[in-house]
Order: C-alpha cells, then sequence, then structure tokens
C-alpha cells in the first residue's frame, strides 16, 4: 500500500470523529512511515497519541496487506509512559484504533500493577502493542529468551520524555534502547516531550549523541499556542497574612468561590502532607463539599487513584486535591481551572500544570496561583512573567551513572548472559556512557564478578559468574530472584503499607513516620482519621476512628530548588518593589506592608547589592544572606563560606537555606567584617573548597543512599517477606563509611560525590553566582530582631551542620548547656 | 573512665569494651563476625578490607587490658559459617585467654564447633552480684551486663546541633554495652533522670 493511501485511512478515520489532524500529527506519520526516528516536542492534551499510535499501526498495514483477515501474532510497538496511572488511557486510545481501522492487533499493559498471571501469559502470548513503564521493560530484559520477544518489534515511543531525562529511570532508559537497537530487526524510536529548554539534546540522550539514529531523526514541534491565565490568589487582608509557612490554609476562604464557579478544580500542592492537610480542612470548614470533593496522590492505593481519575472525567467532581501524582498524561477534559498552592519552583511545571485546565482544543487554560507565605507573592508575580516568555528551564541528564549499569548489566547476566564484548559498544553509543573509559568498564566488570579488583581464594563473593566461552551469567537463582526484586526500586524510604486489621488495603507510608506512633494514636492519612493498632510484617494495622488529629504523615520526597530562570526572573521582580506603586504589579502593591516593615531595620536589595543581615535569638547568632538564587546554590554556598569562615577560626554552626537566601547560626558571633575582608566569596577554589566543606561529605553520604540500592548493594527486601530478610539489611550510611574507610577508590562510591556536585550543588551555576556576587555592592545590616525576609529560613527545621571544632570539645559545650 | 558498682572496679574502654578488674573478665558484645563475609555472598559488594578491622580492634583491646578471660555477650557471629570463622579460629588460636561466650539471637553456629575451639556457650552466667547476658533483662539482686541493643546518644547543643554517638548505657540494676563491631550500626535510647551514659566520643569516654 503506498504512503497516500495509509494516509488516507487516517483521515478518514479523523473524519468519522469529525475532527481534523492536527500538522503536527500528520508530519509525524509522514516522518515516521519514511523510516525516521525522532522526538515529538508537544503538550499533554494535544492528540500526541494519535500522532504515534496511528504510524505504528498504518505501517503494520503497510507490511500485512491481508491484515483484516490475518492475524500475526507477537510483539510489534512499546510504548513507554512513566507513570502506571497513565497506561490505562493510553490502551484506550491504541484499542480504538486498531478496532476501527479492522485490524485484530492486541494491546496490552504490563506494570507493577499487572498480576503474575497475566505476567506469565505475556512470557508466552506477548501483546502487539505494549505499554509499559521503564523499570518494567528492564524486567522484560531480565527475562530468559527475550532476544526473540522483542526481535520483531518495529518501534518504541517514549512518552514524557522530559519527566525521564534529568533522572535515572531516564539512563535506565538510554540503557534498554542501546539494547533494543540490536535486538529488533528494524526499530524506530520517538520520543514525546513537553517543552523544555534543552529539547535539541533530548532528542540526542534519546537517540545517543553519535549514533546513525540521531542522524536519521527529526523534531516535530506542535505550536498549537494554547492560551494561559496566570492570576494570583491576593491576600485580602494583607496585615494578617503570614511572613512564613508552606501550607497556605489562610487563603482557603478565597479558594472556595474559585471552586464554585468552575464545573471542575484541581487544587495541586507540593507534597503529599500537604494534600491531605488541604483535603481536611476544606471539608471541616465546607462540609457541603464532602461527596464532591476528592484526593489523589501517589501513597494512596491504585483503585481508589482509579476511580479519582475516572470520576474527573464524568464531572462528577466539583474539586480535586492532588500532588504531581496527576501531572502528566491523562486527559480530562472537563477541567477549568487549576490552583497551585505554593511556589511550584519551576516553570515547566508550572505551565504542565496549568494545561491540565481548558483541555479541549481552543480554550484557554486558567491557573491559579496561591501563595503560602507573604515572600511567595513576589514568585506568583514572577511565574506570570515566566509563562509571558516560555522562559522554561533545562533538563540536565546524568553522566556515567555506574549505579544504573552496574543494574543494568546484572540484569543481562540473569536473563540470557551477556558477552562484554558486544555489550561495550552499544554502552559508549549512549549518552550517560559516552566516556566511559576501557579501564572503568573492566573495574565493572570485575566488581560484578569478584565483588572487587583482586581476587582472593578465601573470598565467597557470589553474583555474575564468567563461564568458559567469556559469558558473564548469573546461575543462581537466589541472586536472580533478589535482582529483579530490585530493578523496579523507585529509590525512597522505606515504605510500610498501611491496611485494615480486617484486611483492605489503603495505601504506603514512609516507616519513619510510623515508627513513631504508639498504639493508639490517631493520624490522617488518605482522608481518613485511622486509628494505629500494631505493626505486623511490612504492613501497619489500623482502624477508624472519630478522633481528631493533627497527625499528618510526611514524606521526605524532595524538596525542589528555583531553577536558573526562575532565579533570575525573581530577582527582577523583587526590584520592582523599588518602582513607583503605579508601575508595580498587584502581587508587589500588595506586599507593601511587608516592605516596609524590612526597611525599618535592613534594605529591599536592589540589582547592584548584595544584602547581608545579622541578628541575634534565643536560638543564637543568625547571619542572614541574600543571594535570591534558588534552593541549591544556597546549599553549596553556604556551605562554601561556612568553611572558609572555619579556616579564619574554629567554629560549630548550623545551616539553613530556602530559594531566596541562607543562614548560617551559630552560639558565638561572626565577624562579617571579616569575611567581607578576606573576600570569601571568591569564586577562586571554589571546587577545592567545596569538596573539603564536611557539608559535601554529608550530602554525598545521602546521594549514595539511592546508589548503594540501585547497584544492589543495599537490599531492600520483598514487601511481604521484609522481616526474613533482615539479616542483609544494612543501612547504606553504614557502608558508606565502610567505604571511606578501607576503599575510597571504589567508582560507586566516589560517584556519591560526582553527583553532589554536579547535580545537587550545580558547581557551574554556584561559580555563576558568585561572579555575580563579587560585582555587587555589599550592604550590612545588623538588625535587633528577624527581618521579614530573613523569617521563612531562621524558621526551617532542617538544617544541615558545619563543625572544625574537636568532636571532644563540642561534646563539651552542649554538656555545658544541658547541665545549665 | 572508671566505675564501681557492688563494690567490684570496672573500666570502661572507647572502643565498646569493658574490663572488669578484680576478675580480670573483658566484656565485650555484638561484635557481628562474619557479616561482611555474608553479604558478600549474597552479591553486595561490602569492601573485603572490612573484615580484618574487627580482628584488628579485638587485638588492641585485648592488649591493652591483658585479660584472664573473655567474654561475648552474644551476637559474636552474625550469620551462620562463612570463611570468617576460620579467621576466628586463627584470633582464638593467637589470644593467650579463656574465651566465654553467652549466646545471642544471632549466635547460630553449631555449639560443637565454639567447644572445638575451647569456647564455653551459656545461656546467661551469674558471677557473684552480676548477670551476664545477651538481651537485657533487670533481676531482682543482681546487676545485669548485656548487649543486643546497640545503644547510642543523641545530644542537642545550640543553634540546633545535634549529634549521635554509641554508649554503655547503664540504668540502677543494668549495663548495656555498645556494639563493638565495626559495621553494625547503633539504636538511640532515651535515658530517664535515672540513667546514666557513657558516651564513646573517638578514642575518649565521656559521661553525658
Amino acid at each position: 500500500m503506498k504512503q497516500k493511501e495509509l494516509f488516507q485511512i487516517a483521515e478518514n478515520w479523523f473524519q468519522d470523529q469529525n475532527w481534523k489532524p492536527f500538522p503536527f500529527q500528520k508530519e509525524t506519520w509522514k516522518a515516521f512511515l519514511d523510516g525516521k526516528h525522532g522526538l515529538l516536542n508537544a503538550p499533554t492534551g494535544s492528540g500526541k497519541t494519535y500522532a504515534l499510535w496511528f504510524p505504528i499501526v498504518l505501517n503494520y498495514i503497510k507490511n500485512h496487506p491481508n491484515y483484516k483477515t490475518k492475524h500475526k501474532k507477537g510483539l510489534k510497538a512499546i510504548w513507554i509512559t512513566p507513570l502506571r496511572a497513565l497506561s490505562q488511557e493510553i490502551k484506550q486510545s491504541a484499542e480504538r484504533i486498531t478496532k476501527d481501522l479492522g485490524t485484530q492487533m492486541t494491546v496490552g499493559i504490563r506494570t507493577g500493577d499487572t498480576s503474575a498471571k497475566e505476567r506469565a501469559k505475556m512470557r508466552t502470548n506477548m501483546p502487539d502493542l505494549l505499554i509499559t513503564t521503564p523499570e518494567s521493560l528492564q524486567l522484560l530484559l531480565s527475562s530468559k529468551g527475550y532476544e526473540k520477544t522483542f526481535k520483531d518489534c518495529s518501534a518504541i515511543v517514549v512518552d514524557e520524555w522530559h519527566e525521564l531525562l534529568g533522572t535515572k529511570r531516564g539512563v535506565q532508559m538510554e540503557l534498554g534502547l542501546s539494547r533494543l537497537k540490536t535486538v529488533c530487526e528494524t526499530l524506530r524510536i520517538w520520543g514525546i516531550s513537553a517543552t523544555i529548554g534543552n529539547l535539541e539534546q533530548a532528542r540526542e540522550v534519546l537517540l545517543g549523541p553519535t549514533s546513525p539514529e540521531l542522524e536519521n531523526s527529526m523534531l516535530v514541534k506542535a505550536d498549537l499556542n494554547k492560551k494561559i491565565t496566570v492570576k494570583s490568589i491576593i491576600p485580602s487582608k494583607m496585615e494578617t497574612f503570614p511572613w512564613r509557612g508552606h501550607l497556605g490554609l489562610h487563603l482557603l476562604d478565597q479558594v472556595v468561590p474559585i471552586i464554585n464557579n468552575s464545573k471542575t478544580t484541581l487544587l495541586f500542592t507540593n507534597t503529599r502532607s500537604q494534600c491531605e492537610i488541604w483535603f481536611q480542612k476544606i471539608l471541616e470548614k465546607y462540609p457541603e463539599f464532602a461527596g464532591e470533593m476528592a484526593m489523589h496522590h501517589g501513597s494512596i492505593n491504585k483503585e481508589t487513584r482509579l476511580w479519582v481519575e475516572q470520576a474527573i472525567r464524568n464531572e462528577s467532581l466539583k474539586a480535586v486535591v492532588c500532588t504531581s501524582s496527576l501531572d502528566l498524561g491523562v486527559d480530562f477534559a472537563p477541567v477549568e481551572t487549576v490552583i497551585q498552592i505554593g511556589g511550584p519552583k519551576g516553570v515547566a511545571r508550572f505551565l504542565q500544570r496549568a494545561g491540565r485546565s481548558g483541555h479541549r482544543p481552543g480554550k484557554e487554560s486558567v491557573i491559579y496561583f496561591l501563595p503560602t507565605h507573604a515572600i511567595e507573592l513576589v514568585e506568583a508575580s514572577a511565574m506570570q512573567k515566566a509563562v509571558l516568555n516560555s522562559a522554561v528551564e533545562d533538563r540536565i541528564s546524568y553522566l556515567s551513572s555506574f549505579d544504573v549499569l552496574i543494574q543494568y548489566l546484572t540484569t543481562l547476566a540473569v536473563s540470557d548472559g551477556f558477552y562484554p564484548d558486544e555489550i561495550y559498544p552499544e554502552i559508549k553509543q549512549t549518552f550517560c556512557y559516552q566516556t566511559l573509559t576501557e579501564e572503568q568498564w573492566q573495574w565493572l566488570l570485575n566488581f560484578l564478578v569478584m565483588g572487587s579488583q583482586s581476587l582472593k581464594s578465601y573470598d565467597e563473593y557470589k553474583k555474575v559468574e564468567v563461564e568458559e566461552d567469556g559469558k558473564f551469567k548469573v546461575n543462581s537463582r537466589a541472586v536472580a530472584m533478589r535482582h529483579r526484586f530490585q530493578i523496579g526500586t523507585i529509590v525512597g524510604d522505606a515504605t510500610i503499607s498501611v491496611r485494615y486489621q480486617k484486611g483492605g488495603y489503603i495505601g504506603s507510608i514512609e516507616e519513619y513516620f510510623i515508627s513513631k506512633l504508639s498504639p493508639g494514636d490517631v493520624f490522617t492519612f488518605a482522608g481518613r482519621n485511622l486509628e494505629f493498632i500494631r505493626i505486623k510484617g511490612m504492613a501497619a494495622h489500623v482502624r477508624n476512628s472519630k478522633k481528631r488529629t493533627n497527625k499528618v504523615p510526611s514524606w521526605m520526597g524532595g524538596r525542589l530548588s528555583f531553577s536558573a530562570k526562575m532565579s533570575e526572573l525573581l530577582r527582577q521582580e523583587l526590584y520592582t518593589a523599588a518602582l513607583d506603586f503605579s508601575d508595580q504589579s498587584e502581587e508587589i502593591q500588595a506586599l507593601q506592608p511587608m516592605f516596609a516593615k524590612q526597611r525599618e531595620e535592613s534594605i529591599v536589595p536592589q540589582p547592584h547589592q548584595f544584602l547581608i543581615e545579622t541578628f541575634k535569638t534565643r536560638d543564637g547568632y543568625h547571619h542572614m544572606f541574600y543571594p535570591f538564587e534558588g534552593r541549591a546554590i544556597h546549599e553549596g554556598m553556604s556551605s562554601l563560606l561556612a568553611y572558609r569562615i572555619s579556616l579564619l577560626r574554629p567554629i560549630t554552626c548550623s545551616l539553613a537555606f530556602n530559594d531566596y537566601g541562607f543562614e548560617l547560626l551559630s552560639d558565638s558571633e561572626i565577624d562579617i567584617q571579616e569575611i567581607l575582608d578576606n573576600n570569601l566569596f571568591t569564586p577562586e577554589y571554589m571546587l577545592s573548597d567545596l569538596q573539603k566543606s564536611l557539608n559535601s561529605n554529608e550530602m554525598a553520604r545521602r546521594k549514595f543512599r539511592d546508589i548503594a540500592v540501585i547497584s544492589g548493594m543495599v537490599f531492600t527486601g520483598y514487601p511481604e517477606k521484609g522481616i526474613k530478610m533482615k539479616h542483609l539489611q544494612s543501612s547504606s550510611e553504614l557502608l558508606f563509611d565502610v567505604f571511606r574507610d578501607f576503599e575510597d577508590d571504589n567508582l560507586l562510591y566516589q560517584q556519591a560525590y560526582t553527583e553532589t556536585f554536579e547535580h545537587q550543588l550545580e558547581e557551574g551555576r554556584l561559580r555563576l553566582a558568585l561572579e555575580r556576587i563579587a560585582q555587587q555592592e555589599i550592604v550590612w545590616k545588623p538588625c535587633s530582631q528577624p527581618t521579614p525576609l530573613s523569617f521563612p529560613i531562621i524558621t526551617d527545621r532542617l538544617r544541615e551542620k558545619l563543625s572544625n571544632e574537636k568532636l571532644a570539645d563540642r561534646i563539651k559545650r552542649m554538656m555545658v548547656k544541658l547541665t545549665k | 573512665m572508671k566505675l564501681t558498682i557492688h563494690n567490684q572496679d570496672f573500666q570502661l574502654h572507647p572502643l565498646g569494651g569493658l574490663f572488669w578488674e578484680e576478675k580480670s573478665l573483658l566484656l565485650i558484645s555484638d561484635v557481628h563476625l562474619g557479616k561482611v563475609s555474608h553479604f558478600r555472598k549474597f552479591g553486595a559488594a561490602v569492601p573485603r578490607k572490612a573484615i580484618h578491622k574487627n580482628f584488628l580492634l579485638l587485638d588492641k583491646i585485648v592488649s591493652d587490658f591483658q585479660p584472664f578471660q573473655i567474654c561475648f555477650l552474644g551476637d559474636l557471629f552474625h550469620s551462620s559459617l562463612n570463611k570468617e570463622w576460620e579467621l576466628f579460629e586463627n584470633w582464638v588460636g593467637k589470644t593467650p585467654a579463656e574465651i566465654l561466650l553467652v549466646a545471642g539471637n544471632h549466635d547460630v553456629i553449631a555449639p560443637e564447633k565454639f567447644e572445638k575451639l575451647k569456647i564455653s556457650i551459656f545461656p546467661e552466667l551469674v558471677i557473684g552480684s552480676f548477670l551476664l547476658t545477651h538481651h537485657p533483662e533487670e533481676r531482682e539482686e543482681y546487676f545485669t551486663f548485656c548487649g543486643h541493643i546497640h545503644p547510642s546518644i543523641k545530644l542537642k547543643g545550640f543553634g540546633r546541633e545535634r549529634i549521635k554517638l554509641p554508649c554503655f548505657f547503664k540504668s540502677s540494676n543494668q549495663m548495656i554495652l555498645p556494639a563493638f563491631g565495626q559495621f553494625t550500626g547503633t539504636h538511640s535510647l532515651d535515658p530517664k533522670d535515672s540513667d546514666e551514659v557513657y558516651a564513646i566520643v573517638e578514642d575518649s569516654i565521656i559521661k553525658v
């Protein structure tokens, strides 16, 4: 069949639905059928699924002219989605096409939720079109005879690639693709990404920087020009609006009319605990919403989540309080309004959320920004500018993640085994491992086989074995089973499932939270008040309770940082505080009382100024610095500064930071003049000073946690058998110390430091920030009490500490304080 | 650091052992030998060099006190038999003291293996008015030495400073010893007013 005839089939289908294909959809069909690879840049709800499902099916029709009567079994295409929750929706749109076009193609889903029975069925009988997650794809690579399964697969689509990019799941994906390129006879690789700053690089990472696939690929952009309106919710009484906080409940009453005026409203919160609290508080104050309001976050059980998603589609819900769990995919046409509670910390994320509303083509998206404390109004104002200019961030990909590579090689060894000479060139083609050296490769192979770099006879290390013909293979069933189990691990705190005593799964909670409860305690979870009874196995047993409670589980989930772009916009916005009232945005106008208070003893900094404040409270001497560069940069800068001060004199201080500035809190006054005289903000020797700062060790220690789990050195246990595996559980902290003391040249140990400097501290950005400060006039304001700018920082409980005093001296000083 | 309990004198060692002067008896708890090898056997590549550290530290504490007897208060060996046992055999052979073991929950190695090395095993030991066990247990008229918990203590300081240290944890009739082994981890305890806590601060002991 000619391409023209194929397109006609697709166009006819669109006509039958009374739709018209978008230019970007047609462009993608053509590129695909021409045999090209590529990246499609299209937002959620734009019809991107039809842009790629169609050519996949059309390609099958082309190769099987009697497709209506005969059906050739076997896997033909894979659709990767980062979130399980999206798979149903994707399946439905695929099935519509396969059915309406009269093919006999089957569509199947395989994720962590798929039952063992169904998975077993798939082993012998794969669906034609498979929808799965990056982890499940790895699991398929760990099953015997996978090469045969994938041989005739002609396409792989990686949906929401921007979400995977810049995470280790993305690296996992790169590795999976590198294998499929070899295994599949003809494979087209396509990614779908929302708008990010570095789309071209996203394509490079997907296809491989030097690969023939990249050469034969294109970037398709769906310029839909969707209109997005951002409105800030400005407190009606600014005087009582708090200077700090992160919940935003003060504005609850102003949210209700918005909900009432719209068909369906999504309220996005930044954390799961915030989500729980908002849900509960709205119902408490406005019980009439009961039955019309629901909650959606990642720890709630799957059935409830699916029910909520369905209810949104049926328009039977007025409001849903949710977290990033509803960020992606799933078209919810009825959603008219979105409310973002608290700063979203990124333009891309904010746009994505805004895009959840007004999903029907041509409709405008409306998003409200609800500030949780006064300074966030600046953020709200900055966000409007950002949306106007689509100032979207880059997603930075990982380089040389040895942990993921170790996991991947073990995966291959678990299934059919691998020959290093065959795999090495595949890996070298990926973006992540483009700089992998032969020495590093050999190190990794030694590590897999001997658990070290030299063989000793009494060693009992056992994992991967080398067979006579040089094949690397796992032969122990126990090792294989443990490994398969680890593949799916999304690294996080140990979680525990929450169940009713009589049975019935409610969701999962971090063990850390449960460990602080005693039997009889009541806490709020999944919108219910639950009484904790006991822990049994890896489950917490609970029963419903009528008691009121303030205990809400906290999830330690990532604290996000401002991107460079967002920080820049934020500073620009803050500088408008000096303008005439009439030239200011209404958010900045609303902040006048706070600015006035700030100016009583200090200033609101201008572009050429770098503000430092000092004051004393019961907690000690506070030294505040305001670079306005985002949390991550402040973390590095505070650590750097504290280290440099410690070179002048012994100090012990604790560090706190947010997106606006950072604090050194100490029990004695630090001489700011001395800091300035000694030029402690210089970008010179930055990296070596950072490496020496104690804090970077602590950060690396935390990074090592994920690395240890991913590389299989820490076993997280089987969910139901958790207890039995206890003799194999150890904390990664312990392991980190052992590496530091005995094997500090270990690549995985060193990776923890690389990640700390490149990903967490963003040393490149930090250097630019220091260079900017060097150009500024430093304004030091000793104050008698905390200023409004300082308030959110000094009340932050999550702190880092730094000290170069002798441990024994510190203990003695602590004891003096205890006995006082 | 020296302590007197029931008119007997005890020395606390910063490596985590306790020496009973009158009896020339060294008490050590929770060494967890074999743990590194056990992990390696199951495919977790814990650095092999860490294996020897435990033995070096044992040598150090033994040479500091030169005791007649050494009593391990349980969890001497972390797992079933592995090649670290041979290293332990060598260590026993060259150590000039009688060795006793009060068995702990981790001690699953057959008693015969210990007997071959002339190590006697007890479920608990009573010496005068002192009770030696693995699990903490308060018994009337006795003072207990035990392990199992791997106690540590959290200290707070100025400017929201926090620190966690392994410790000897003494209540009125009981002393819980810290874990001697490397690679073992700790569990923090909340002391009551009547409790005494002796924290290990690098190479010294400080009463908190």
